[in-house]
């Protein structure tokens, strides 16, 4: 056995050169992946934007004290598809007012019954569907304390359709570049095979078989392929770490940097790695094959 | 007692002088007896002014009493008056504080009214613009924009129910302020009548005043002609006197010539006359014989003396008494005598004069009829006439003594049932 070549290095002790072209470049494609994945995973593909855009309002009666007010915000975010529900009171629900109206400052009037408080209620993004919406706002507006539920019917489905739309567009052009990512491979994979087709040809002539040849490659290709993605992932995750901590801003789009290493951010950084051996092992031995069938 | 008492006291003095000197009187005593007639003529007349003049005195009263009365009523309506008008005024002048009140709130109310306005004008225009002035906040956060079109919902309209409050606020306090001016308006259309009322309670006090002073001015006219009359009567009274103090000396004179003749006969034959008696020596009523009697039974209602006549608040001298006994009771004489005088006399109706000699006279005034005629002798008790009926039952009999041509009090002379 000992005379048998390792079938799992013969890349890399036949064309160490180009192995580590290869590497580096796709390791820099799977960090732009990683990245991109995980930004997709934490904005929920725009869905973490729109529901950070969207609130319920319950406008409160006028009787209704500040203390009762406060305690019935604490109980709405309790509610498991709420993300925050704030308390306005009167005299802050009217400087939000004049924010928006300057020139009404004059209008107020001494005695004059000032505007009712609010509570702003604030989906999860994950929660954030027609569903909950209406299961929250049916809640609310079966108390007894709230006088008028604002929860935008009239434009609420464009909102969750947009939202759809936004999630199929960064999935799609995820996948694209996964594609590419995969083309790009498997023609890296084409050429290396062609330029060690002679290599290839000698060890078949001593008997060994062109299967386990493929195989062994494409394992290989497989677990370079992974190491590689996860590498590249925990770059990407770097990278938006250092993106959001230089551009807070962008959190209101892509989500807070902690929210990396939630479950199924991981779980999906996981995914993506195995999805990226899987790619790797496949264009190894797509292109084993192409050079067998078509000679170069 | 009025006062013709005095001059009727002349005029019977008078009269009782005549009726010595009239039978077997000398020429110059029948001179005397026609000045005597003269001046009872001139006193009958004068006591008839005096009558007149003060009767025409007492209804002047009267009417002062009434004008009084009137002026004093007049002066309580007006005060009445007044008091309404004041009353009339405290309430014009509230009313008028209200009024200014309610015009200060109604303009209060027309600022304010104007200023919501304005400020719904402006709301609107805020609501109705394109785009949030203020950027709405976050332009792309659709709640936000829900929430705030909300409350300028809510802000509007509440703008719309003030100024709808205030609006129906004015028309309120302008009704209000109708209300009052029409209450002012009827305040001071009553004032005006009332004032009118008072100015013609003050034109009539005023000619009540007048009519009163007029009264006044007729009163003391009446009452200084009054004076003179009484004056007048006083000197006539005083002339009769004199008159009467000349008869008597005529008649003693003629005794005494009558007593020098009657010695002359004596002396020049014994067929001569008597010697004259010697004359009658005045007597006290209380030597009369068989004394007095009273004239008849009844109540001295006016005493003899001064005394005080409140109708015209003066002091007057009563010669006589005036006895109240039951209308048409029989009046008798108070003593022997003969009837001097039997007639009318003014004031006194039926007038009768019994002399009882020695100057002595009892005088029996207001008689119904005489019983006995000119120079009939009567006894002491002796019904001389009767009392007049009247409709009371009640009637008055005037009674004066007289001795010596000075009255004397019946009730000193007359035993009179106490």
């Amino acid at each position: 056995m000992s005379e048998t070549p390792s079938l799992w290095r013969i890349d890399w002790r036949l064309a160490r050169g180009a192995i580590v072209r290869e590497a580096i470049g796709r390791f820099f494609s799977l960090c732009f992946l990683g990245f991109t994945l995980l930004v997709i995973l934490l904005s929920g593909a725009g869905t973490r934007y729109l529901a950070g855009r969207y609130a319920v309002t319950a406008v409160l009666r006028p009787d209704v004290s500040s203390a009762e007010a406060v305690g019935l915000a604490k109980k709405i975010a309790d509610l498991p598809q709420v993300r925050s529900a704030r308390y306005r009171d009167p005299e802050e629900t009217w400087k939000e007012f004049l924010r928006a109206y300057p020139g009404l400052e004059a209008l107020k009037e001494a005695g004059e019954t000032p505007l009712p408080g609010t509570i702003e209620v604030r989906f999860r993004p994950e929660r954030f569907n027609g569903s909950d919406i209406g299961v929250v706002s049916t809640a609310l507006r079966s108390v007894s304390r709230v006088d008028q539920v604002l929860a935008g019917e009239e434009w609420l489905p464009g909102l969750l359709r947009a939202g759809r739309y936004a999630s199929g567009l960064c999935w799609g052009v995820f996948g694209v570049f996964l594609l590419g990512h995969f083309l790009v491979i498997r023609l890296q994979e084409r050429g290396r095979a062609a330029a060690l087709a002679g290599d290839f040809a000698f060890l078949a002539e001593r008997g060994v078989p062109q299967r386990r040849l493929s195989f062994s490659r494409a394992a290989a290709a497989a677990a370079a392929g992974g190491i590689l993605a996860a590498a590249g992932t925990a770059s990407g995750g770097g990278a938006c770490v250092l993106l959001l901590r230089e551009l807070p801003f962008l959190e209101g789009w892509i989500g807070p940097p902690a929210a990396l290493l939630a479950p199924r951010t991981l779980a999906g950084a996981a995914l993506f790695v195995l999805a990226a051996a899987l790619l790797s092992g496949a264009a190894s031995l797509l292109g084993f094959r192409a050079v067998r069938a078509g000679g170069k | 007692m009025t006062p013709g008492t005095r001059p009727l006291s002349a005029l019977l003095a008078a009269v009782l002088v005549l009726g010595f000197l009239l039978p077997g009187s000398s020429p110059a005593a029948r001179d005397v007896a026609a000045e005597l007639r003269r001046e009872k003529g001139m006193l009958l007349e004068m006591k008839a002014r005096e009558e007149k003049t003060a009767s025409e005195l007492t209804e002047a009263l009267r009417k002062e009493k009434l004008a009084k009365g009137r002026v004093g009523e007049l002066q309580e309506r007006l005060r009445r008056q007044r008091r309404v008008l004041a009353g009339i005024d405290r309430r014009i002048s509230s009313l008028n504080e209200r009024l200014d009140r309610t015009e200060k709130a109604v303009r209060e109310l027309e600022a304010a009214h104007g200023k919501t306005r304005d400020d719904l004008r402006t709301a609107v225009s805020a609501a109705f613009s394109r785009d949030l002035p203020g950027g709405g906040g976050d332009s792309l956060d659709p709640s936000a924009r829900e929430r705030l079109r909300y409350l300028m919902r809510v802000h509007l309209g509440e703008k719309i129910r003030r100024f709808q409050q205030i609006g129906r606020a004015r028309e309120r306090k302008e009704e209000e302020l109708s209300g009052i001016e029409r209450q002012v308006a009827v305040s001071e259309r009553k004032m005006e009548q009332e004032k009118k009322v008072g100015e013609t309670l003050l034109s009539r006090q005023e000619e009540e005043r007048k009519r009163l002073a007029g009264i006044e001015r007729e009163k003391k006219r009446k009452e200084k002609e009054l004076k003179s009359l009484r004056a007048r009567i006083a000197r006539m009274e005083s002339v009769v006197s004199r008159v009467e103090r000349q008869v008597k000396e005529r008649e003693r004179r003629a005794r005494e010539t009558a007593a020098r003749r009657g010695k002359g006969g004596a002396s020049a034959g014994p067929g001569g006359t008597a010697p004259p008696a010697p004359p009658e020596a005045p007597r006290r009523f209380a030597s009369l014989e068989g004394g007095l009697a009273p004239p008849l039974k009844g109540k001295i209602v006016s005493r003899f003396g001064r005394q005080h006549d409140p109708t015209f608040d003066v002091t007057i001298e009563n010669r006589g008494v005036e006895i109240e006994a039951p209308s048409g009771a029989p009046v008798r004489s108070v003593g022997r005598g003969e009837v001097a005088f039997a007639g009318g006399v003014s004031g006194f109706g039926n007038v009768l004069i019994v002399q009882h000699g020695g100057g002595l006279f009892s005088v029996y005034g207001k008689l119904e009829s005489f019983h006995v005629k000119h120079g009939e002798a009567v006894n002491r008790g002796t019904v001389l006439g009767r009392l007049p009926e009247s409709p009371s039952g009640k009637s008055v009999l005037y009674l004066e003594l007289r001795a010596g041509g000075t009255a004397i009090d019946p009730a000193s002379a007359v035993p009179f049932d106490r």
